[in-house]
């Protein structure tokens, strides 16, 4: 009975954090914030990609 | 933050310069948790497209594929200040055409020369244009149809207003004309850059809706054809489609198109998938019609982006061809009935009412769910939306077949833009005074797009038919992909000026007159 109310103890827990991880992700909007930091990088990269430019 | 309608200073979430926006909406704990729901949702879609390494691999090598960094803020754009049902169907609408999206990006790049190489797949693939009806689709359930120009160049500028301006440039520099749309221009500037997926058995383009889609197609079909070697079929719809003498032709442009699909792939037409399809493009229409028919009540439910952009997904590039928008429209036809019974409204308040006519501008900003938020101008329903409402036959007889070729060139006729933009007179300025009487509207938006001729020539027409009957037509000027031309505020502010000038009245979000959204995706 004590492990299996350790083991839920620990679930709730770990679905607990992971609600207020993603939360706060969502509602700062932080998931667009870290791509919009990306988006440069990988134009910078397209930009030295090779291409057969023609009509 | 507040869970009431129109609670929120909605243009506080700008920050000059940025990309995105500062936070989302708390819409009060119920609608938060569900938007927070959907967005986990499309984060798992999201996840589950980069698992798979040769997405990776595209993602690195198609400059288009940046601008799916910025999904979920395309739909937070069309989410803006909504509510329980409203919210709901946007949802609804929204996560499906990402998931439909995610799933077409996959099977580009597993038949893609270039990155999954998957040759026994891409023998069964049948490219078809981004604006083009895939009616003839229909009756090929084995087949996979598949549009490079969807995900590179419509959906991309859906998600950042400046997607399509690097491949406008290309084709320019190459020295295509730069008066032409944006739209067939950005798609010819991603083939011409070399940044379109290679693959299928075969394709079918169609000579959609103008000068410029035809000289995209050009372009397009060049190096298909000649450098490819996937061959090209050119559907050819007569563009006078009201007229009965024309329709002959249609359908035998028709029976040729399937022809060239059963030449090219080996697989044979199937009348059994045909119906079932003509089934589910007949309960779509059925919808659209309940939908609008509300829209004519002071209470209208399915409006604004909400219409706009799932009908373009829905009519066009589906066709009754996937089973779950059935279910979808099955969904959002009763998150609408809830809503009308219990006489909601998706805004604080309702002042105008207005049809949304000519080309319009909603791919590079979230136009119509503006207008609501700042001005509490209804967006009752829009020129791309309204489209053929004609009942398909769907019961497997001789005759049936026979009246089921001219079903599908009837709908090729009367793709998206292309049932208004040609046609006649009738088909773009009659029939748009017939809606305002049919809507109660008291005001018509009238986009002008300043690349697309076919509309340019009417100006003077639509003017002198607005002052005899008495309508408030506001004209926005635009360039549909290209917001370097006119930008999103440009666009507000004809709005604005009109409101202020000619109806003396205050906006009911003041914060979103004026928005810092020029850097922003």
């Amino acid at each position: 009975m004590t492990t299996f109310l350790h083991i839920l103890k620990t679930i709730v827990i770990v679905i607990a954090a992971l609600f207020a991880l993603t939360f706060t992700v969502y509602i700062f909007n932080l998931d667009m914030k870290l791509t919009a930091a990306i988006e440069p990088w990988l134009l910078k990269h397209y930009d030295k990609i090779d291409r057969d430019q023609h009509l | 933050m507040a869970k009431q309608v129109g609670a929120d200073r909605l243009g506080d979430f700008y920050k000059e310069g940025s990309k995105v926006r500062k936070r989302r909406e708390w819409r009060g704990l119920a609608d938060t948790m569900y938007d927070y729901s959907r967005w986990l949702k499309i984060m798992m879609t999201l996840g589950k497209f980069v698992m798979k390494p040769r997405n990776v691999k595209a993602m690195f090598r198609y400059r288009w594929m940046a601008n799916y960094l910025a999904v979920p803020m395309m739909v937070d754009r069309h989410t803006q200040g909504l509510r329980g049902e409203y919210l709901r169907i946007c949802h609804e609408e929204q996560d499906l055409v990402i998931d439909d999206v995610a799933k077409l990006l996959d099977s580009l790049f597993r038949g893609d020369r270039r990155i999954g190489n998957d040759k026994k797949f891409s023998d069964k693939v049948v490219l078809v244009d981004e604006n083009e009806m895939t009616a003839v689709m229909m009756g090929f359930p084995t087949l996979k149809c598949l549009s490079r120009e969807t995900p590179s160049t419509y959906v991309s500028v859906l998600l950042n207003q400046y997607a399509a301006c690097h491949y406008i440039d290309v084709a320019q520099e190459f020295g295509l004309a730069g008066d032409v749309c944006p739209m067939p221009e950005a798609e010819a500037g991603v083939s011409i850059d070399d940044d379109a997926p290679v693959l299928g058995a075969c394709a079918i383009q169609c000579n959609t809706t103008c000068d410029g889609s035809l000289l995209g197609n050009g372009v397009i079909s060049q190096r298909l054809e000649h450098e490819d070697g996937i061959p090209v079929f050119q559907l050819a719809a007569p563009l006078r489609h009201r007229e009965d003498d024309v329709q002959e032709y249609a359908a035998q442009e028709i029976r040729n198109a399937i022809a060239f699909i059963e030449k090219h792939t080996g697989v044979k037409w199937d009348w059994d998938a045909y119906f079932e399809c003509a089934k589910r493009v007949n309960y779509a229409t059925e919808c659209r019609q309940e939908w609008l028919e509300m829209n004519r009540t002071p209470y209208p439910q399915v409006f604004g982006s909400n219409l706009a952009l799932y009908t373009e997904t829905n009519y066009m590039a589906i066709c009754g061809r996937v089973a779950a928008f059935e279910k979808a429209d099955r969904k959002i036809t009763k998150l609408a009935r809830q809503a009308y019974a219990k006489k909601k409204m998706a805004a604080k308040e309702y002042r105008h009412r207005a049809i949304i006519w000519g080309v319009q501008s909603h791919y590079y900003m979230d136009f119509l769910v503006w207008l609501l938020n700042c001005w509490g101008i209804v967006p009752l329903t829009d020129m791309l939306s309204m489209v053929s409402t004609r009942k398909l036959v769907t019961e497997d007889t001789p005759k049936n077949r026979e009246q089921a070729i001219y079903d599908m060139a009837w709908l090729t006729e009367n793709m998206i833009m292309r049932n208004r933009t040609h046609g006649g007179y009738k088909v773009l300025l009659d029939e748009l005074w017939e809606f305002v009487e049919m809507f109660n509207a008291d005001m018509v938006i009238l986009w002008e797009h300043m690349s697309c001729k076919a509309l340019d020539g009417m100006h003077g027409l639509f003017e002198e038919k607005a002052r005899e009957k008495g309508i408030h037509l506001v004209w926005v000027t635009h360039d549909l992909f290209d917001p370097r031309i006119i930008s999103r505020q440009g666009v507000r502010d004809q709005i604005n000026s009109y409101m202020r000038t000619v109806f003396n009245e205050e906006p009911i979000d003041p914060s979103l007159e004026v928005l810092p959204d020029d850097k922003s995706w």
